[in-house]
């Protein structure tokens, strides 16, 4: 009774989707649950209008994923990640902006202590690549301008030898039987190099050999510090001598690097 | 549509293939005026990072209406998430523009294989980093964007059965209601 009230009981002239995504809205439970009096329809999402008129901008849209097939997803419309619905028309700024927050925030969440650092899967969730790829490029600057022969050789080296090292750490946990996400790792281990930057650029002002010393010494405990709980707990307890040790010997050979520029 | 449409979104179309140019141009004549392996790679893969971020974030969204991005979820795994506009709004999209974003995306990897062909050839090694580094972002979005792609169809295909599905099923049940 109730259902025949709602549902148009005569095909208009409007097109089939128009009334396809109307019924969507009335009869988005399961039809047993829609047979109930009195059920509005439930998705929380901008509507589309029964009617051919133009939808209101900005366009409706849907938020879907991938790892569960859609049915009940696609329906619901939203799911629970607050802010992704309006990403798709949302100004260009707004999207820099957030970007270079989310480097911001992650670059605190793994050099500085907070914390998120007891729960290492959780700290970096929203992982994102541009922080590491900028203090690679910085430090291999850095690295290949004080160095007296071969610039561009150093710069490459130094570089090639960063993002190989990231990825073959990341490869050694996964075989160690580690649980970790490899572009995630990738920007761990990238983040943690801001420290190594950081002493690489304060070597630069002085050329005295124990002040270096002393500045590379700091900065590689603190991205020693940094990368370990990372590490260590992606891997099971047995293994995580193994897993750490590669980590922190690139980090030192690194600290060498910046120690050795003159 | 019989008449020709114009590109309705030529700044982004614009910006789309500029950075994507731009690079290849920046990689092929650096070395012709500027000495410097890197300056020639710092601002090569800076301006394909560039390109990177622009057909992501931007000219996915306006120029094909899709999005995909990649997330951590609560049990820690790695989750591909991918958004698209609705299905009136995606066919109402400017024909020219979508050709031109994926003719674009898909071509730009095969001129930097060429490319990378040509600096093995040359045995120019470290140049290959240079290629490597731009090949694998554009790889990365040709990945994403086609599954985000194919992923938007099936949703819409599965919207509209599950739709109809539901339409005869009510419909059955209204008509047994009356029995």
């Amino acid at each position: 009774m109730t259902d025949s009230e709602r549902i148009p009981l005569h095909f208009s002239s409007q097109s089939d989707i128009d009334e396809i995504e109307d019924l969507l809205h009335i009869s988005v439970e399961p039809v047993r649950q829609a047979a109930d009096a009195g059920k509005p329809p439930s998705p929380p999402r901008a509507t589309i209008p029964v009617f051919s008129s133009p939808p209101p901008p900005p366009p409706p849209l849907r938020s879907v994923e991938a790892s569960t097939s859609g049915a009940s997803s696609s329906a619901g419309g939203l799911i629970g990640f607050g802010p992704a619905h309006t990403t798709l028309t949302e100004p260009v700024w707004a999207t820099l902006k957030r970007d270079l927050l989310q480097v911001v925030s992650n670059l605190r969440i793994v050099v500085f202590p907070n914390p998120y650092r007891k729960d290492a899967g959780r700290a970096l969730r929203d992982w994102d690549l541009w922080g590491p790829f900028f203090f690679i490029i910085f430090l291999a600057f850095i690295l290949s301008y004080n160095a007296s022969a071969d610039r561009p050789k150093v710069f490459a080296v130094v570089f090639a030898v960063l993002s190989a090292g990231a990825i073959v750490l990341t490869l050694n946990v996964v075989l160690l039987g580690g649980s970790i996400i490899f572009l995630q790792s990738l920007s761990v281990l990238g983040y943690c190099l801001f420290p190594l930057a950081i002493g690489a650029s304060v070597c630069m002002a002085k050329d005295d050999k124990i002040f270096r010393s002393i500045v590379v010494l700091a900065t590689v405990t603190w991205s020693s510090w940094a990368v370990y709980p990372f590490v260590s707990t992606a891997v099971p307890p047995s293994r995580k001598a193994l897993a750490v040790y590669p980590v922190l010997l690139l980090y030192v050979s690194m600290g060498f690097l910046v120690l050795a520029n003159n | 549509m019989a008449e020709e449409e114009n590109y309705s979104n030529p700044l982004t179309a614009l910006f789309h293939v500029l950075f994507k140019g731009s690079a290849i141009a920046f990689y092929i004549l650096c070395s012709f005026f500027i000495n410097s392996f890197i300056i020639q790679f710092v601002v090569t893969v800076f301006l394909a990072a560039l390109d990177f971020w622009v057909v992501k974030n931007v000219s996915g969204r306006i120029l094909v209406g899709l999005r995909w991005w990649n997330e951590i979820n609560d049990q820690g795994e790695s989750v591909w998430r991918f958004e698209s506009l609705d299905r009136e709004s995606l066919e109402r999209m400017n024909k020219k523009d979508s050709w031109l974003f994926w003719w674009t995306l898909y071509l730009t990897p095969v001129v930097w294989l060429a490319l990378g062909i040509v600096a093995v050839i040359k045995f120019n090694f470290d140049y290959l980093l240079i290629v490597g580094m731009c090949l694998s972002l554009s790889a990365a979005n040709i990945i994403g964007f086609t599954k985000c792609r194919r992923d938007a169809k099936k949703q819409i295909q599965s919207l509209a059965s599950q739709v109809v599905t539901a339409h005869v099923a009510s419909r059955l049940q209204s008509a047994l209601n009356f029995v």
